[in-house]
Order: C-alpha cells, then sequence, then structure tokens
C-alpha cells in the first residue's frame, strides 16, 4: 500500500525533475556531434592551422560555449566563421549538400562572398569539405576558404 | 545719475539673483514633474504599489543611485542627474539609457562617455530591428508547458537571422537542485532571473532543433531612436538581478517592462498584474497600435519531418523506412529526383532527431548522416524548401476561462460557475494551440443546488497536465496525465458529501485514427485523502483509462473511461465521462458534458450544459 502511494508521489515528482534537464539560457549546445574530435577549439587550431589563418594571437579560452561570456560572436571574420560552424556543422553540411538554406546566407554574410558562390562552391566541391565522416570543423573552415580563395583576418 | 546708476545696478543685481532662484524652483519643479512622468516610471521599472507609492521589479542594488532608490522615482532621478554632472565615468557607462533619458529631456547638454565595453556591445547588436520572439509550449518540461519568449535584435542584412542576437530573461537555475525544490524555488521566487545574450542560431538549435518547439518571430515597428534606446536599456538591466516568480514575474513579464521603457506609451507591463502567459503577453504586444510589423514561422525539426512525411506517397514512404531501419537506400532510386530528394532530406532531419534523443550511437549518426549527404549531393540543385503553414498561436482562445454552466446531479438541478485563469483544456478550442495537450490551473468550481438553495466549493484543481501526443512510426512518445486537487465525493455508505484531496497520475500511449481523431490508453496510479468521510482516512489504487479525441474544426470532443482497483471503496469505481464543445468565436464556446461514476453502495449520473467565455 506504501509502495503504491510512494509510486504515485514519484511520478509526479519525476515529471517536474526533467524540468532540470534544460536550462535553456546562456551558450553553446550539447549537441554538436561534428564539433571534433578534440573538442576544444584552441588544440586543433595549433594542430591544423598551419598558418593559414595567419597570426596566432586568437587564443580562444571559452572551449566549445560557441560565443564569448557575453554571449556574443565577437573577433575578427576568421573566428566568426570558426563558430558560426562549430555550432551549425549539421546544418551547413545539409545546406551545402543541397545548395541552398540558410546557412549558407549567414557564411556567405559572413565571408562577405556572393551567397551563390557560397552555394555552388559548396555543393560542387562538397566531397573535399566533408572528406570524411569524422571531419573536424577547422579542416572544413580552412577548406571552404581555400576553395572561395579566401585569405581573412 | 550716479544714483540712478546705483538703481540700476541694484535692479539688475536683484533680477539676477532672482533668475537664479526661479532657475533652481524650474529645475526642481522639473525634476518633480519627469520623476513622476511614464518614461522615468517606466525606464527604472517602477510598478504602483497599493498604497499609492512606486516600487522597482528589479531587486539588484547596483542598479538604483540613490540610497531609496528602489521606492523613490525622484531621488532616484536626481541622483541620476548627479551622476551624469559628476566625473564617475565608470558608473556613467553602466546608464547609457538613462543619459539618453537625461538628454531628451534637456537636462544634460554634454555627450555620453567613452565606454569601450558598452561600445562593443553597441557594435555587436547593431539592430535593424526588433523581433519578438515566441516558442510554444514543451510538454517535457514542466518548466516550458506554457511556452516561452525572448527578443532579437535583428541582424543588419537581409536574411541573415541566424548571426542576429536573441535577448533572454531566465532565471539562473542552480542544476544541482532537486525536482520539487526546483519547482517550489521556481515559484517562490527562490532564483535569481537575470538577461543573456546569445547567436539566434543558439536560439534556433535550442528550441527548433532540441527541443522540436515551433518558432513565432513577429518584427516589431520600432524607430531607429527606439532600437538604439532599447540597446541601451538592455546594457543597463543586463547587469541586474531580479527575483524570478514563475507564474508572475518570469521570461515574459521582464520583456514587457522592457517594451514599456522603450515606448512607454505602450503601458504592456499594467495587464499583467496576477499571472504572466508567455502567449498572452504576446498577443498584448500584437494587440498594440502600430507595434506588430509582420508574424514569421519557424517550425520545429519535428514539424518538418511530420509535415513532409505525410506529404509522401506510399513509395515514398517505403523508401525512407528501407533507408532509415534497414541502411538500405535502393527504394530511393526508384523515385523521381523530387521524391528522391524529399526522402533524403527528411531522412537526413530524422537522424539528426535520432541523435539528439540519443536514439542512436555516435558513430552510426555519423556514418548515416554522412552517406545521406554524400547521395544528396549527387542529386543536380532542387529545392526542397517549401512554406510550411501553421497556425498562428495569435487566433488561439485567451487563457483565462469562465464557465457558467446547467446541471442536473442525481436529478438535482444546479447552477454551476467555473473560473480558470490558465490555459488550455483539450476540449478548448486547438485553433492556434496543441490538440494533443492541456494545462489546467487553479481551476475553481462553485456550484448552487436549487432546491436546497445552497452554495457549495464543488471543486478546485490545483494543476492538471495532459499530453497525448500520437505514437507512430518516426515518434514515439509516451502519453501522460497529472492531475492534483480536492474534490466533493460523496460517500453512499454514510449519505455524507466532503471535500477530498486527490493525487493521481499515469502513462500510455496514444494513436492516431484519423487526422481528427485519436485514442489513448493509460496505467495509473492515485492517492486520495477523505478525512472521517473516507475509510481509513485515505486510500490508494491503481487503474486503467482510455479514451478518444476528437477535433475538426470548431468542434472538439472527450470521451474517457476509468477503471480503478483499490481496497478502498471510496476509490474503486468505474466512471466515464464525455465532453463536446463548439467554439461559436475565438473566445466563446459552447457544449455540454456527461459524468458518470460506480462505486459501492451506488452510483452518482452529472449532466451540464455550458458556455465558456475566454479573456
Amino acid at each position: 500500500m506504501k509502495k503504491l502511494m510512494l509510486a504515485s508521489v514519484g511520478f509526479v515528482l519525476l515529471a517536474s525533475g526533467s524540468a532540470l534537464a534544460h536550462d535553456s539560457t546562456g551558450c553553446g549546445l550539447g549537441s554538436m556531434a561534428w564539433r571534433g574530435q578534440s573538442g576544444m577549439l584552441p588544440q586543433l587550431l595549433a594542430v591544423t592551422t598551419n598558418g593559414l589563418f595567419g597570426s596566432q594571437t586568437f587564443g580562444i579560452s571559452t572551449g566549445t560555449s560557441g560565443c564569448d561570456p557575453n554571449g556574443r560572436i565577437t573577433g575578427g571574420t576568421q573566428k566568426m566563421f570558426l563558430t558560426f560552424l562549430e555550432n551549425n556543422m549539421e546544418q551547413f553540411a545539409f545546406d551545402a549538400s543541397r545548395g541552398e538554406g540558410e546557412t549558407l546566407v549567414a557564411v556567405a554574410g559572413i565571408l562577405n562572398v556572393p551567397v551563390e558562390k557560397v552555394a555552388t562552391v559548396s555543393k560542387e566541391h562538397f566531397n573535399e569539405i566533408f572528406s570524411s565522416q569524422n571531419v573536424e570543423v577547422v579542416a572544413v573552415a580552412e577548406e571552404v576558404l581555400t576553395l572561395l580563395n579566401l585569405q581573412v583576418a | 545719475m550716479i544714483l540712478l546708476i546705483r538703481k540700476l545696478l541694484c535692479l539688475f543685481f536683484c533680477l539676477i539673483l532672482v533668475s537664479f532662484q526661479t532657475k533652481a524652483d524650474s529645475l526642481s519643479e522639473k525634476i518633480q514633474q519627469t520623476a513622476f512622468s511614464q518614461e522615468w516610471l517606466a525606464l527604472v521599472h517602477y510598478q504602483p504599489t497599493w498604497y499609492q507609492t512606486y516600487k522597482s521589479s528589479i531587486d539588484s542594488d547596483n542598479f538604483f543611485l540613490a540610497p531609496d532608490g528602489k521606492t523613490n522615482p525622484k531621488h532616484e532621478l536626481e541622483a541620476t542627474l548627479r551622476l551624469f554632472q559628476s566625473n564617475d565615468t565608470t558608473k556613467q557607462c553602466l546608464f547609457p539609457a538613462r543619459y539618453l533619458f537625461l538628454k531628451q529631456h534637456n537636462f544634460i547638454q554634454n555627450n555620453f562617455v567613452n565606454c569601450p565595453d558598452y561600445q562593443s556591445f553597441q557594435k555587436d547588436l547593431n539592430p535593424n530591428g526588433i523581433t519578438f520572439i515566441f516558442t510554444d509550449a514543451y510538454m517535457n518540461n514542466p518548466a516550458s508547458l506554457f511556452g516561452h519568449t525572448l527578443m532579437r535584435t535583428d541582424a543588419p542584412k537581409e536574411k541573415t537571422q541566424l548571426m542576429a542576437y536573441g535577448m533572454n530573461y531566465g532565471a539562473w537555475v542552480d542544476e544541482k537542485t532537486a525536482g520539487a525544490l526546483y519547482a517550489l524555488y521556481g515559484l517562490t521566487g527562490g532564483y535569481y532571473g537575470g538577461f543573456t545574450v546569445k547567436p539566434y542560431y543558439s536560439v534556433i538549435n535550442m528550441y527548433n532543433n532540441i527541443e522540436n518547439r515551433d518558432i513565432w518571430e513577429y518584427q516589431l515597428q520600432l524607430t531607429p531612436d527606439e532600437q538604439a534606446f532599447y540597446v541601451a536599456h538592455l546594457w543597463e538591466v543586463g547587469q541586474t538581478q531580479t527575483r524570478y516568480y514563475f507564474f508572475t514575474k518570469n521570461c515574459s513579464y521582464l520583456l514587457m517592462e522592457v517594451l514599456d521603457a522603450v515606448r512607454p506609451s505602450l503601458k504592456l507591463a499594467q495587464s499583467f498584474p496576477l499571472q504572466t502567459v508567455p502567449l498572452d503577453t504576446v498577443k498584448a504586444v500584437a494587440g498594440k497600435e502600430g507595434l506588430l510589423q509582420s508574424e514569421n514561422y519557424r517550425p520545429s525539426r519535428q514539424r518538418r519531418i511530420t509535415y513532409r512525411y505525410e506529404q509522401m506517397s506510399p513509395t515514398e514512404k517505403e523508401a525512407l523506412k528501407d533507408l532509415l531501419f534497414h541502411d538500405d537506400f535502393s527504394k530511393t532510386n526508384a523515385l523521381s529526383a523530387p521524391q528522391k530528394a524529399a526522402v533524403l532530406d527528411t531522412a537526413y532531419e530524422y537522424v539528426q532527431y535520432q541523435w539528439i534523443k540519443q536514439d542512436i550511437l555516435l558513430d552510426d549518426y555519423r556514418a548515416k548522416s554522412f552517406q545521406i549527404l554524400k547521395e544528396r549531393r549527387k542529386m543536380t540543385l532542387l529545392s526542397t524548401e517549401e512554406e510550411i503553414k501553421g497556425v498562428s498561436p495569435l487566433l488561439s482562445h485567451d487563457s483565462m476561462r469562465i464557465q457558467g454552466a446547467f446541471g442536473t446531479h442525481q436529478g438535482k438541478t444546479y447552477a454551476e460557475v467555473k473560473w480558470r485563469p490558465a490555459y488550455h483544456a483539450l476540449t478548448d478550442s486547438a485553433i492556434g494551440l496543441s490538440p494533443e495537450s492541456e494545462i489546467q490551473f487553479l481551476e475553481t468550481v462553485f456550484r448552487y443546488y436549487t432546491q436546497k438553495k445552497r452554495l457549495y466549493l464543488q471543486e478546485i484543481t490545483l494543476l492538471k497536465i495532459s499530453s497525448f501526443s500520437p505514437y507512430s512510426l518516426l515518434f514515439k512518445p509516451l502519453s501522460y496525465q497529472i492531475e492534483t486537487g480536492i474534490k466533493r465525493e460523496k460517500n453512499f455508505k454514510t449519505k455524507t458529501e466532503k471535500l477530498m484531496y486527490s493525487l493521481s497520475g499515469g502513462s500510455g500511449l496514444t494513436f492516431s485514427l484519423t487526422s481528427h481523431m485519436s485514442i489513448y490508453g493509460l496505467v495509473n496510479s492515485v492517492f486520495q485523502y477523505g478525512g472521517k468521510a473516507m475509510p481509513h482516512h485515505f486510500g490508494v489504487g491503481i487503474g486503467v483509462s482510455s479514451g478518444i479525441l476528437y477535433h475538426r474544426q470548431n468542434w472538439q470532443t472527450q470521451i474517457e473511461g476509468k477503471y480503478w482497483l483499490s481496497d478502498n471503496e471510496m476509490i474503486r469505481k468505474t466512471s466515464i465521462k464525455g465532453e463536446i464543445s463548439y467554439h461559436l468565436a475565438r473566445n466563446w464556446a459552447i457544449g455540454t458534458s456527461y459524468e458518470g461514476q460506480k462505486r459501492v453502495g451506488g452510483y452518482e449520473n452529472d449532466f451540464r450544459i455550458f458556455l465558456n467565455r475566454y479573456f
């Protein structure tokens, strides 16, 4: 008898407890599977940039949150581009394969390149940009910039 | 001559003195007037109290410059004026909106000081419009049952709103706090609320793609000056904290005060003295003349998948099933190009959904989504983006309801009044709302028996939540129902009727029969306390229930049967109830209901007709 009672009370508690599971404030999402194996952007940069990104001065210290502690995307074009890709990798890959979509417009805006160009290049060179299923965000960013023939700060 | 000059000089000095005097007088008069102007009251978030004074909603001390600034608009204005006449530039940097206010009202003429932090904030946000955002209910999280609102500073270029910024007001929740305590804190102001800014793509990812909630965007008609003032004010309140109350001073309420600060003539906050239901604030904003510019809909991932799936032919559906559940792409090759594109796109979104639900492992997820994209990129450019039309939540009924009813209970006639502050029942119109769920909060029922000429408190439903999302091939949600409250129940043996408390809950599944009809079944448990009117004072039971839901245009119907097993004869019973209602207009409905139950020693029949008014 008591057990039943506990069970019914427990049910309600359980339901209200799941409220904790999500905190909809703050930035960064836990779902970004293509973020890269090691997770920390600075490490990736150190390994893979090879000077393409020019100066290594942008030591991003916020880890994987995707934005600075104030919640804003700061820094130069390359940091904005990386931050954006890091947080929208799945959707960008999807839009690139189709050759249309909102993330292509956003990338075009960040890099200041016509949308059509970003769309065409991403679709045509999809296999180069996304070389494998374990591709890392920096490699993707690097490839896109190379294909668009861009040097950004 | 000299005398004359002396006299003139005297007059001259007297005049100067007088003018100094009047200048001082006029300044204090101006402060007196301005301190109680709508603009100043809104800017410092003052709300009138019942004893004819003011109190600011903001709780942080650092938001006030005068020691009694929280309750004294005049002292606060004087202190603000002193600040901007002083050299304290650090503090001045915290109040750019107050600076603009003083300048607009000709209190000061100097330029705003150089504040690098604020200037970079301004530069980052750089609004090209302000949009009010509504995300609909998230049934898996009680804190999100009523939906959520936030604001967006629109990005400068067309169509790049992903790079815009969302401004959210929410409680700073300690993740370690357990469920019940969390709810208690949330209700009683145990948490502080604050403002956060984050990129809009994060907002979309969170609500559209992770929590599967629809987003509605309402662009506001604010002038460039008002937009700049909004950013300035956001900077001010962004440094503050305010006690968070789930039902009153919640995520939506503070946004009303912020909008009032930007355009004081709106007076939005005063419409929400008791409860702030997010959807009601959206309607309040939309209802202000000259404020709403346009409405835009961003369907959730689940909605996008469902929509596409419903459009598919049987062969497309087969190809999608093979692809998703057997990793077999072969059937997609037999499809026409647009069909194949639709199947691949739906499959990709579904794999994403599975990953977030953690239904598949990371490696499988990567492999599968990558395979889909590689197929997709081989196809020539082919647009599958089509506009999914949603029913605007602005068309939904308002959340408070009063119901007047006449009925008979065991042949005795009665009149009844039901009052429900929030929010939606399964038998209310589902236009603009989910037809699958309900949240009833604090529904209170008074019943007057005409023969006995006696008034009774018949029932208070503290809370009732039901979620009957249909189980399908792609989505497999659990249905559930929780209800707690007090209700008059009759003990047939002692022939007494008493208010008894009960708490019940259950879970099960729902299936769609047609696009308008679904059937559900639940397994339930209950605890009931009836004091002396009940054997052993209290009891528990387990049971099953099943029902049918039908929604079509203005008609909605629910029929439900319940069976309870218990060693307590007050709980052991079989009951059936049905309710049918017809919506006459957005905020009017009529209907009829029947409820019958059989228990040890007797049965009860209750039949009613009712009229609903929502406001």
